[in-house]
């Protein structure tokens, strides 16, 4: 199952990253040369055994973390040449995320987890648009609730909410499904997919659930820190 | 969103968290603290003060060790000022076979010219008056319950029978913060009569002026040009700062109780800051990820402590301020009358709550600062709080911040040295100490009950934890334990070291005349120990010829004492309790002068042998070379003088004898007697005096325990801010335990062990230094030569700290080992 329309602007690219650490044992890589791009309204999906470097590979990708060598461009912008401050007002403008564990703040409300990413942007319609958001994912009566006063399936719903409501143009899931039951996580995956071309985003997905990644129009496999196959 | 947005969406639920009730505790209890000791000393400082000019009784006095010329009194009539003549002495009054020291001014009918005497008439109805006239007294309640009189009584003063006319309510002069004896009011010519004012009694004079600012002015050059060599003159502002100096001392004492707890407060919040920035790791990574700038974070942060810390901090000092004023109420009864009603100053409780704030910050920014740069990545993984880098100058801000608060309360910056190293010392004492008991503790772990193994287990496992609580409360504890067992029992030591027949009278202003048959009328009352010694009064005029006004003293304290009246005596051999350390005793005929001076002395004045000291004694002249430096034992009750000269000089100088006696209590009738047949000699009761001084030894003491109270205090919030920051570990801990069987009474055995082990540590430091600090004040304080520290109450006080520390830590863990543990496991 393909999904998302193929025009062929590059919004993220990939050029030779290598990520690694330096351990107790000497030098650890854990990205090894790994290119990709990914145009505009594509689906992307990144599997790979636990450990391969999937989730290292993502933060790369959104910004969150430097290649120790490479580069990444995001809306034609080399990443490596901003400052963590810059990075964020981009990411701010253009990335949203969900996460495997939710990462919902516990303080805030449902509603309030969603305002979350308008109110940092100072958008002026901020609580119509996060309870429409909420609507979207079927939960504008939990409104009011706490995380810890949700299922799991519910807050990752909320996560969904929060990653949509301020149309970000490309969107990173880790795992989106991994804390959840095979039937809850079909239903995030539905929902996920139907927000997406909904909002006609960007997405790129990070699993090892190979149902979840079959849905995406392309799919690479990391193995040992390379992206040594692509399935299409 | 602004960041104070969010923090107020974070503090609707955040401000149950346990590690941010504990921090606002925290600075609730160092506001309270500080803001209590701060707004109580101000206001006695100022009540005391405002009552300076009615101490004095004046616009201006000059005092003097003998009656000043009639030259003084005529000049300030001159002037067209008013000119009041009094004196004031400590003599012991009979009646109804009861003895009783009292403190007596003897006033002429003008005085007081400023300020108020207040007296009552046997009904109680109040007046304002004068000295009264001769035959006449006022005695104050204390006074007549003491002797048990009333108004309109006969009783007996300095050998002449008066008759009570009034009870005292207030008098101006009574120049000491707090009274020491009983006090009565007489007319001066009626001591004058009875011989109670000679060079040699303990008298005091004082002529008093008032009037226009201007003819004041005048009189004081007059005076200053004119004075004799043992007068001073003393204006209202001199009393101002003497009177500050004073307090100050007295007061720094509570200030640095405060200052302790609000350095442990700082301890308490700190923990509790480094817990609140652990919880808040994986938010603020998200935050950051969402693309949350780290100014807005750290904004963020600073804003959710410090919206609740703001009110806290009111509330502190509104409590604080409500605490003093209670204190106030208790203690009026110790201060002048006229300083009573001076209004609850604000500004101490509110700097003390600026002072609480700062506390906050900087004992809790550096967490933060980290916290903030927590990098977005860290939403992907579990990276927690990373440890700060080699040289994080953020970690300055808490040693800042608690160096410029020992500063600020101790007022000179080299107290505050003193201080801080002390703190440190009983710091690094503790942490000495903990860290030997710790490491005993995991070399027997194995021979160890189970339940015990798993609580000393955990201790040591947390071992950098351990330490800050057990040094924490091992300083409250220390404090405590040296003002509630300590104190006392070095009192009672100093007490029984003195032997049962040690001098507890004096006799002063005794002629050379009548020397041999008072010496021998004593001995008939069955007097032992009995010891005179001559006394001349005089003045320091120079040292190596350089005139005492133009010496460079060191310190106002020499200063002040160069221009106060000396007593000299001389005695052929080194009196006891004397010592010489430096030089020689006087030989038996020197062939000129020659002087001995305390150690103290010599210190104030910066003397060495060899030095020649002048003095002037009525018209004499003497100078005379330092020949020894002594050490005096001033706890003995002996006569004893800071300066003594050889007796083949010293005894051509004007004088008289002071003579020190051993007589059991129940002698009254037969003192009243002899007080009778020599009405010129005052007689001083030493017991009265140390009694006095303990009763107020006691109320500054519990005054101060309830300080230290607060320190206790915030050692036991360290301890929760520990318990908070190790709750997660705990709670995994315990639920792993109990999924692999452990019972919760097995669980709840192993905590109680490991908080009873925690409080024993901290109780047994406190206890070696509680009993090192009294055996070194013992030692170099109070010169007891054997004291034994009260191990049997410090033992006990230890054992109770210990069960305290395992009950509150046991309440503190309570939730966690009834939670269930499948819950547990899926929240960590």
């Amino acid at each position: 199952m393909h999904d998302g329309s193929q025009n062929r602007i590059a919004l993220l690219s990939a050029e030779k990253l290598g990520k690694h650490v330096d351990g107790p044992a000497g030098r650890l890589d854990i990205l090894d040369d790994v290119s990709l791009e990914v145009n505009a309204g594509e689906t992307v999906a990144v599997v790979g055994a636990s450990g391969s470097g999937k989730t290292t590979l993502l933060g790369l990708l959104a910004g969150l973390d430097l290649p120790s060598r490479g580069s990444v461009r995001l809306e034609g912008q080399p990443l490596e040449t901003l400052d963590e401050e810059a990075r964020a007002r981009l990411r701010l403008r253009n990335v949203g995320f969900v996460f495997q564990s939710f990462h919902l703040l516990p303080a805030l409300t449902a509603e309030e987890n969603v305002l979350l990413p308008l109110e940092l942007g100072g958008a002026p319609d901020a609580l119509a648009r996060a309870r429409a958001a909420l609507r979207a994912v079927g939960l504008r009566e939990r409104a009011a609730h706490y995380p810890h006063q949700l299922s799991g399936g519910e807050q990752q719903r909320v996560a969904i909410a929060r990653a949509f409501v301020n149309s970000p143009r490309i969107l990173f899931a880790d795992e989106p499904t991994g804390n959840l039951d095979r039937r809850t996580g079909t239903a995030i995956g539905d929902l996920l997919f139907a927000l997406n071309r909904e909002h006609r985003t960007t997405l790129v997905l990070v699993t090892h659930d190979a149902e979840l990644a079959a849905r995406c129009a392309r799919v690479h496999e990391l193995v040992g820190g390379r992206l040594c196959e692509t399935l299409t | 969103m602004n960041p104070l947005k969010l923090a107020l969406r974070n503090l609707r639920r955040e401000w149950r968290l346990p590690e941010l009730r504990t921090l606002i505790l925290a600075l609730l209890l160092s506001v309270i603290t500080l803001g209590a000791v701060g707004t109580l000393s101000t206001r006695v400082e100022r009540a005391v003060l405002m009552s300076a000019a009615e101490l004095i009784g004046g616009d201006m006095g000059v005092n003097a060790a003998t009656p000043l010329p009639q030259a003084f009194t005529d000049q300030a009539h001159a002037l067209g000022l008013h000119a009041s003549a009094l004196a004031d002495f400590p003599s012991v009054a009979f009646a109804n076979d009861r003895s009783q020291l009292l403190e007596v001014v003897a006033g002429d009918a003008a005085w007081p010219l400023r300020g108020k005497l207040v007296i009552a008439n046997a009904d109680g109805h109040e007046s304002e008056t004068h000295a009264p006239p001769a035959g006449k007294l006022y005695l104050d309640h204390r006074a007549l319950v003491a002797l048990d009189l009333h108004v309109g009584d006969r009783v007996q003063l300095g050998g002449r029978e008066l008759r009570i006319a009034a009870q005292l309510q207030r008098e101006p002069g009574a120049s000491d913060l707090v009274s020491l004896a009983p006090r009565a009011v007489m007319a001066l010519s009626d001591a004058q009569s009875a011989g109670l004012l000679g060079a040699g009694s303990r008298a005091h004079h004082r002529l008093l002026v008032a009037g226009d600012p201007a003819q004041v002015d005048a009189y004081r050059a007059w005076a200053k040009a004119n004075l004799p060599s043992d007068a001073d003159i003393v204006t209202p502002q001199q009393v101002q700062e003497r009177l500050r100096v004073s307090f100050d001392r007295a007061g720094a004492f509570l200030r640095l109780s405060a200052l302790l707890a609000a350095l442990l407060a700082g301890v308490a919040i700190a923990l509790s800051a480094r817990r609140y920035a652990q919880r808040k790791v994986d938010e603020i990574a998200l935050l950051r990820a969402l693309g949350a700038s780290r100014g807005f974070v750290f904004g963020g942060l600073v804003l959710t402590l410090a919206v609740p810390a703001v009110i806290a901090a009111a509330i502190g000092a509104a409590i604080a301020a409500v605490l003093a004023a209670a204190a106030f109420a208790f203690a009026h009864g110790l201060l002048p009358p006229s300083a009573q009603n001076v209004p609850l100053p604000l500004t101490p409780a509110l700097a003390a709550a600026g002072v609480g704030l700062a506390v906050l910050a900087g004992f809790a920014l550096p967490p933060l600062t980290r916290l903030a740069s927590v990098p977005p990545v860290a939403v992907f993984r579990r990276i927690g709080l990373q440890p700060p880098r080699r040289f994080d100058t953020s970690y300055l801000l808490p040693v800042i911040v608690a160096s410029g608060l020992i500063a600020l309360e101790s007022g000179t910056w080299k107290l505050a040295g003193v201080l801080a190293a002390s703190l440190a010392g009983a710091a690094v004492f503790a942490l000495a100490i903990t860290a030997a008991m710790l490491w005993l503790i995991r070399r027997q772990l194995a021979r160890l009950h189970p339940a015990l193994r798993l609580g000393a287990s955990a201790l040591t496992r947390r071992r950098a934890l351990s330490l800050i609580q057990t040094v924490a409360i091992s300083l409250g504890l220390t404090a405590l334990l040296m003002l509630a067992v300590i104190a006392p029992s070095l009192l009672d030591n100093w007490r029984r070291e003195l032997p049962a027949d040690t001098p507890n009278w004096f006799v002063v202003n005794v002629q050379d005349a009548q020397r041999a048959s008072v010496l021998d009328s004593l001995r008939d009352l069955g007097a032992t120990r009995l010891n005179d010694m001559p006394v001349a009064v005089g003045k320091l005029v120079s040292i190596d010829g350089v005139p005492v006004e133009r010496v460079k003293f060191n310190s106002r304290e020499a200063r002040d004492t160069a221009q106060r009246q000396v007593r000299l005596s001389w005695s052929a051999a080194l009196p006891p309790a004397n010592r010489v350390i430096a030089g020689r005793w006087f030989p038996s005929h020197p062939q000129t002068a020659e002087v001995s001076v305390d150690r103290m002395w010599a210190d104030t004045f910066d003397l060495h042998p060899g030095d020649t000291l002048s003095f002037l004694v009525g018209e004499r002249h003497i100078d005379a070379r330092l020949t020894s430096i002594r050490e005096v034992d001033w706890s003995r009750f002996n006569v004893n003088f800071f300066v003594m000269l050889d007796p083949a000089h010293g005894g051509e100088l004007p004088h008289d004898w002071i003579a020190s006696f051993h007589l059991p209590h129940g002698n009254a009738s037969a003192l009243a007697a002899f007080s009778r047949a020599y009405p010129n000699l005052s007689l001083i009761d030493v017991d009265e005096l140390l009694d006095r001084a303990r009763e107020i030894v006691s109320q500054v003491t519990g005054a101060a325990r309830w300080v230290l109270g607060f320190s206790l205090l915030a050692g036991a919030l360290v301890l929760a801010a520990a318990l908070t920051m190790s709750a997660r570990e705990r709670r995994h801990e315990s639920a792993l335990l109990r999924t692999l069987g452990a019972r919760g009474a097995q669980l709840r055995l192993a905590a109680v062990c490991e908080f009873a082990l925690l409080g024993a540590v901290s109780g047994f430091t406190a206890l070696f230094g509680a009993a090192s600090a009294g055996a070194w004040l013992a030692h170099s304080i109070f010169r007891i030569s054997d004291f034994t520290p009260p191990w049997a109450p410090l033992f006990s006080a230890a054992i109770a700290s210990a069960m305290i520390v395992a009950a509150l830590g046991l309440a503190g863990t309570r939730s966690v080992l009834r939670a269930s543990p499948l819950l547990i496991l899926r929240r960590s």
